[in-house]
């Protein structure tokens, strides 16, 4: 990781939960969990909008696929997009993470944001719960360059401001998409961490399947709009 | 060549902890090698830098006296929240429990070679802290009544209870261009 090999340590075996929105970000988290702990299940929280002030907002139907293809189990609560209601769902989906598959530790795709983090981590603490946030304050085109090299398929389900045009929706993330990202840093963040895009992973090298859309709408404006996936289905890789 | 030192239990914890002071350190121009709390650190170093680790994270403290060669090292030091508290440890003081999660302002209460502004925003994580330092110790910081940095009086070893690598990364830089 920093230019040597580290030995495995003892105690890897934990048993983790991912916070997971079916984006690229917790999917990249998933998979660095999945190589030192033992991943015993995926939590998601559905926010009532785009509006959220903690969650990405995740086609629920979409990440139960990608439940199914990760072969995981999969615990989801909904919530309003206020701090309080988020909090609350957040405190019940791990709880029951720790109930149900005896987790003792949580894994997201946090990469910035200290509102997020801060949030994360105090309900972590309140249940007991270790904290890993394997992205934190990594450079943000390195995280996108990360997963095109382990060979996620990303596309593009969600932009909201200019320079990101709806045209970009549905789109596969690319090497080139990647450089233009990086030449546009000024304006926004490579990885979208201030809301300025969202992705749907449909591969990954833990999926037994890979996700396929089969039926879709695109719905709102030409700088924020939003694919919506009306019919997906798993298809053998 | 700057020691960085992880005291971070679990491998998944040092890309939250390490790889960011890693990053810093070679942004700034210097190379550094990484070492674990619990393995030799025998070597020549210009600086060590102590990283911080996971809140749940205590291992490092039943390693406090791999730590002790730093008492006779001429070098600088700067630790980091665990790192911190390792450094108050080797110098006899007593940590208390304190949790702090999340950005607080600091305060900056003596003239100092790592920081220029008289208050800051910091972003903490940690599980204990200091209230009181003995005489080895000199406070530079305070967040609410917790002495968050201190300079190791006669030596430049530093301490840093918040996680200067999210919110204040010239306190990183500044250590490492003295």
């Amino acid at each position: 990781m920093f230019g040597r090999q580290f030995k495995r340590l003892s105690g890897d075996g934990m048993r983790v939960c991912v916070l997971y929105s079916g984006g690229k970000d917790s999917n990249l988290a998933l998979l660095k969990a999945y190589e030192v702990f033992e991943v015993a299940c995926l939590v998601t929280i559905k926010p009532r909008s785009e509006e959220s002030c903690l969650f990405h907002y995740p086609n629920t139907e979409l990440v139960k696929l990608q439940a199914e293809s990760l072969d995981l189990p999969l615990i989801i609560d909904t919530c309003s997009d206020d701090e309080e209601s988020s909090l609350k769902a957040l405190y019940n989906v791990l709880s029951k993470a720790k109930e149900l598959h005896e987790v003792e530790g949580v894994v997201t795709g946090a990469i910035r944001s200290t509102y997020q983090a801060t949030r994360f981590q105090r309900v972590c603490d309140d249940l007991e719960l270790w904290c890993f946030n394997p992205l934190w304050l990594r450079d943000e085109v390195s995280i996108l360059n990360e997963a095109l090299n382990y060979g996620f398929e990303i596309i593009f389900t969600r932009i909201a401001g200019y320079p990101l045009r709806k045209t970009m929706l549905g789109k596969r993330l690319t090497r080139e998409i990647v450089r233009i990202f990086c030449e546009m840093r000024r304006y926004l963040n490579p990885a979208g961490e201030g809301g300025e895009y969202e992705t749907l992973v449909l591969d990954m090298p833990l999926f037994k399947k890979k996700l396929i859309i089969t039926d879709y709408e695109i719905v709102g404006g030409d700088y924020d709009a939003t694919l919506l996936v009306k019919r997906a289905e798993l298809v053998g890789k | 060549m700057i020691l960085v030192i992880s005291t971070c239990r679990y491998e998944l914890s040092e890309g939250e902890f390490v790889r960011p002071i890693v990053e810093i350190v070679k942004g700034c121009g210097f190379d550094c090698t990484v070492r674990r709390y619990y393995e030799r650190m025998d070597g020549e170093y210009s600086g060590v830098i102590i990283c911080g680790t996971a809140l749940r994270d205590f291992d490092y403290l039943n390693h406090v006296d791999n730590f002790r060669w730093l008492v006779n090292y001429d070098g600088k030091v700067l630790g980091i929240c665990a790192g911190y508290q390792i450094l108050a440890m080797i110098y006899s003081n007593t940590l208390e429990r304190i949790k702090k999660i999340g950005v607080y302002n600091v305060r900056i209460v003596r003239e100092n070679p790592l920081i220029e502004k008289d208050e800051i925003r910091s972003y903490f994580l940690h599980s204990y802290a200091l209230r009181r330092v003995n005489e080895s110790l000199e406070p530079l910081a305070l967040q609410d009544d917790e002495i968050c940095m201190f300079k190791v009086r006669g030596r430049e070893f530093y301490g840093v209870c918040f996680h200067p690598e999210v919110l204040n990364g010239e306190i990183i830089s500044n250590f490492l261009y003295l």
